[in-house]
């Protein structure tokens, strides 16, 4: 990869723990917003949790949910149509969602290049832990054989990218039992827990994922409160 | 990712900043994206593109293209009326990929101003700005 040379990026690190994934998704686009028009000066990493959700790709179909609508309501789990790259997939607690908002333009770092960093960030996570994951260059992620351990997309709004990537520490792996995952047959999900047969902790999977981020994409993270984030875009809306 | 120097820059277009083209063929403009773009996005595996006689300004987002795991949006070089789309990206979008000055082009557009083809840049003029972001 290149960008040896540049300065790393600055960064506001927000870590709100469990976010609905609506509300993430919301501030996620206001961040892009801000960021496009000036009003927010730096890059935001966001690394949280979502309760339970099935979310959708751009080309992403129902086809690939293999179970009805009436089943996930009363399980109180929603399905949303999303702008990012990708089929179908599922987040829920245990997994960590990482979501870096960035600038790429005027920035080396090609969106293939970038792909590959998200994967090296979990291949090196998944390493710290002892497990040993692998990139499919016909299938992007992170596998443990044909079992996904991290899944990727990411949207690219004005030359600033969003969405991200998630990672499967110790969550329940049934849901990935009732899709396709990322589209695709006859694979499965896994998780840190599952490959190594013992419980994980996940502050400790929190920390080796921020490290990593930190080094693979050179950013400099300042640790920033949900709430001071939103007031730096609330500024914004009372200009409009 | 290629080096600039590997890359192919049409001459008889004009280009943005943000890295689509604009070819003129009479009164219509053709637009798709440069080298540059479709290298550094990656094999492409679908093209979302507007409908006939939708209108857009310039800078508007018009469709996206998804390369692996990465949805990117697209942008009007010019503003104008939607002529016609490249239907074959529907079967084919690593068209965008093997021929981005020609079969794979995206959109022709009727121009409501022809001044904003003229203030594009030219081969060279793009050329820098790509030399610029690769410092």
């Amino acid at each position: 990869m290149a960008a040896v040379a540049k300065p790393p990026r600055q960064c506001l690190f927000v870590t709100p723990g469990c976010l609905e994934y609506r509300r993430a998704l919301a501030l996620q686009r206001r961040i892009v917003d801000a960021r496009w028009h000036g009003q927010l000066d730096r890059d935001v990493l966001l690394l949280l949790e979502h309760p339970a959700v099935f979310t959708l790709g751009r080309r992403g179909g129902r086809d690939n949910l293999g179970v009805s609508r009436d089943f996930l309501d009363q399980r109180g789990i929603a399905v949303v149509h999303v702008e990012r790259g990708g089929d179908i997939t599922y987040h829920g607690p245990g997994q960590i969602v990482g979501y870096p908002i960035i600038t790429l333009r005027g920035s080396p770092l090609s969106v293939t290049d970038y792909v590959t960093a998200l994967e090296e960030i979990m291949i090196r996570t998944a390493a710290d832990f002892g497990v040993a994951a692998a990139r499919d260059p016909r299938n992007r992620g992170v596998w443990v054989e044909n079992c996904k351990l991290g899944s990727i997309g990411i949207s690219i709004r004005r030359g600033i990218s969003f969405h991200g990537f998630a990672f499967n520490v110790n969550t329940d792996l049934a849901p990935f039992g009732w899709i396709n995952p990322c589209g695709l047959r006859g694979v499965g999900a896994t998780s840190l827990e599952r490959e190594l047969g013992a419980p994980v902790c996940l502050e400790a999977a929190f920390d080796a994922v921020s490290v990593h981020l930190r080094q693979v994409l050179r950013m400099e993270l300042a640790p920033t409160g949900i709430r001071e984030l939103e007031e730096r875009l609330q500024d914004r809306h009372d200009h409009l | 990712m290629k080096e600039i120097s590997e890359l192919q820059f049409a001459e008889d277009v004009r280009y943005a900043e943000d890295h689509e083209w604009v070819r003129m063929e009479g009164d219509t403009a053709v637009v798709g994206i440069s080298d540059y773009a479709q290298d550094q996005l990656g094999d492409i595996v679908f093209v979302e593109l507007p409908a006939e006689g939708d209108t857009f300004a310039q800078k508007d987002e018009f469709g996206t293209v998804e390369s692996v795991k990465a949805v990117s949006e697209l942008y009007m070089p010019i503003g104008g009326e939607i002529l016609a789309v490249n239907e074959n990206l529907e079967e084919h979008p690593e068209l965008v990929n093997s021929a981005p000055y020609t079969d794979g082009w995206l959109i022709k557009v009727k121009p409501s101003d022809p001044a904003q083809y003229e203030a594009l840049m030219d081969r060279d003029t793009y050329l820098e700005m790509l030399k610029g972001l690769q410092e």
